[in-house]
């Protein structure tokens, strides 16, 4: 199944590339194989226009022009087609073997190796070694959340989408409908920017918390879509370090370096402890309470408050 | 869904590879097939099929290639195979993941001045297939300094002497390890032999308190390089099995810990079967979830998060 479907695609691709003039639908019939054993006209109708869409999505400029006969004809001009003289240094074809390696999801997986190999046929030198005389790196971008494929065509396509979301705290799931922006993977985790059509404004989504089957809408976007779209900054704030405020803390002495690599100032106490001015934003009593009897707040109370009532939960249980 | 996608890599594979074989005559196949990454069988099942393709099968001008298992040759060579310009995703997935390295804190100033030159010359060849490139991002987080050591480290074979800080323990260790690989799944990783503990260990760059690169020679020993796609933690079947139960608030563990399991609870929470080498690590993560969650396995566990939670609290009522 496989086979056939890529001996036809390559026979249209052939085909439309090849002509000089543009083909109408009945002449590109008789000239493949596959469709003329395609059996009646809404087979081989649909099988075209998939076949089609497949190609563009190669990378084939396919123009469509009205024939005289009031057919339509179709024509992948060589002019349109054609890769702009591309010279890259050894350098330069090394760290572009590099990129090539980096997605590890299928879909851009496939189309990174897709578009080394048109540069190489197009004479990239092939023996360049990514690794070679480049810092010993394997980037990698990880991608498993399963919305991720939809929404990047959506965001490509610029086309509504509806999907159900569970917000952080929410028991249930809600559908939400969004004009998707622009997606953005931090610390290895996927979000989304789009404008929320409910809400009527700019939203952030987690790609891990939408359950469920991403499905776009027909239509275009209601509104306009920003020339920047700022994600990490919106996360940042949700992982709290946009932090203004100041805490004050005691810290058992050789305990808590994370606290201690971002503290303002260290003053040791005598008797095992340390007190430490850190930086205070969303989340700070979260993580303060994993040190358990090593953290002791002392300001601001509304912190100690937060902190004592964690404590007070776990201790309960 | 799997042979429809094999369909269209395929497609796009032969498409490059009769503009490749224009160029190179009587190209030899190990070369070629190591030139697209496929094996030897995948290129010949290729080159079986391109001589049943052609600008139209009627007129005889089928692409006249074939092989003799060594050597390539096309016999009727045509224009037809200019090289084709890129498609927007094969833009995008080159851009972005060339823009993210670039941006990599500590990555040589050569490499990534070749990085952001390639970008450039793939942003004009690309034209208007570059513009929704923009629409992805990725920022790869790491230590400047820490990642230049290790570059330099693994490229002088230099072993590394560290000051780590281990979360499970809240601790600072020092030790002696010898470096593998670097790599970044969001996060930069160093893999490395580790003298203290005698065995592989995968150090994040962002808890290195202190790194030094030592005179001594590294001499990591010879093992199988592990494959990440599976994961970065790889609990092994023998590990000690953790339970833990989260209301709606706790759903976050699911995404941040490895697990076997996740059972949806009629209260909008998660049952989270998973394993560990050291259940003892998990009683911060007790701590963390508070009413949001509790560890109902192993015992101890819970039992330990407790007793911290009191002995925190006395401290909080000794000192008002």
């Amino acid at each position: 199944m496989a086979i056939a479907k890529a001996e036809r695609l390559m026979n249209l691709a052939l085909c439309l590339l090849g002509t000089r003039r543009p083909l109408s639908k009945r002449e590109l019939r008789g000239s493949i194989e596959a469709y003329l054993e395609a059996g009646n006209d809404d087979s081989f109708n649909r099988m075209f226009e998939r076949d089609k869409d497949d190609l563009r999505e190669l990378g084939l400029v396919i123009e469509t022009v009205d024939n005289i006969d009031g057919e339509v004809g179709y024509h992948a001009r060589r002019d349109s087609n054609r890769l702009p003289p591309l010279t890259l240094d050894a350098e330069e074809a090394a760290a572009l073997g590099l990129a090539a390696k980096v997605w590890q999801q299928a879909r851009l997986a496939g189309a990174a190796s897709g578009a080394l190999h048109k540069l190489r046929a197009a004479g990239l030198p092939d023996d360049a070694d990514p690794f070679a005389g480049n810092s010993a790196l394997e980037p990698h971008i990880p991608v498993h959340e399963s919305a991720f494929e939809p929404l990047m065509l959506a965001c490509r396509d610029r086309r509504p989408v509806v999907f159900d979301y569970r917000k952080a705290n929410a028991v249930q799931p809600a559908p939400r409908q969004v004009e998707p922006w622009a997606l953005e993977c931090w610390r290895g985790h996927w979000y989304l920017a789009g404008f929320d059509r409910d809400r009527g404004a700019e939203r952030v989504f987690r790609l891990s918390r939408i359950t469920g089957k991403v499905r776009t809408r027909s239509g275009g976007f209601t509104a306009d879509v920003p020339d920047v779209v700022t994600v990490r900054e919106t996360v940042a704030g949700w992982a709290g370090e946009s932090a203004e405020g100041t805490a004050v803390i005691r810290l058992r002495s050789g305990a808590g370096y994370p606290l201690r690599a971002k503290a303002r100032s260290v003053t040791p106490l005598g008797e095992g402890w340390d007190e430490l001015e850190i930086p205070y934003g969303h989340g700070l009593d979260a993580s303060l309470v994993e040190y358990g009897p090593d953290v002791v707040v002392q300001e601001p109370a509304e912190l100690r408050a937060d902190v004592i009532d964690r404590l007070r939960a776990v201790a309960k249980d | 869904m799997a042979a429809q996608a094999n369909a269209i890599d395929r497609t796009r594979r032969m498409l490059s590879l009769v503009t490749y074989l224009r160029e190179r005559p009587g190209a030899h196949v190990a070369d070629v097939a190591r030139a697209f990454g496929v094996s030897e069988a995948e290129l010949i099942s290729d080159l079986d099929v391109l001589p049943l393709c052609g600008t139209s099968f009627r007129g005889g001008d089928l692409l006249d290639i074939d092989t003799d298992g060594d050597r390539i040759w096309w016999h009727n060579p045509d224009d037809v195979a200019a090289p084709l310009r890129l498609a927007a995703d094969e833009a995008t997935a080159l851009l972005v993941a060339a823009r993210a390295v670039s941006t990599l804190p500590g990555l040589r100033e050569g490499d990534r001045q070749a990085l952001l030159r390639v970008t450039a010359k793939l942003e004009a060849a690309a034209g208007e297939a570059a513009a929704s490139s923009s629409r992805l991002s990725v920022t790869f987080e790491a230590e400047g300094g820490v990642f230049a050591d290790v570059d330099r480290a693994i490229s002088e074979r230099r072993r590394l002497w560290l000051r780590y800080y281990s979360p499970a323990r809240d601790e600072l260790t020092e030790r002696e390890v010898d470096p593998i690989r670097l790599f970044t799944v969001g996060h930069t990783y160093m893999e490395a032999w580790c003298r203290l503990s005698e065995d592989r260990r995968t150090f994040r760059l962002d808890r290195v308190a202190e790194i030094r690169v030592l005179d001594e020679v590294s001499a990591p020993p010879e093992i199988e390089v592990r494959d990440l796609s599976a994961g970065l933690v790889q609990p092994s079947a023998d590990d000690p099995e953790v339970v833990i139960e989260v209301g709606p608030g706790g759903r976050w563990v699911a995404e941040y810990y490895p697990h076997d399991s996740a059972e949806e609870l009629p209260d909008g929470g998660l049952r989270i079967t998973l394993r560990t080498p050291d259940p003892a690590s998990l009683r911060r993560l007790a701590l963390r979830l508070g009413r949001d969650g509790r560890i109902t396995a192993p015992a101890g566990l819970a039992d330990s998060a407790r007793a911290a939670a009191r002995d925190a609290l006395a401290a909080y009522e000794a000192q008002p």
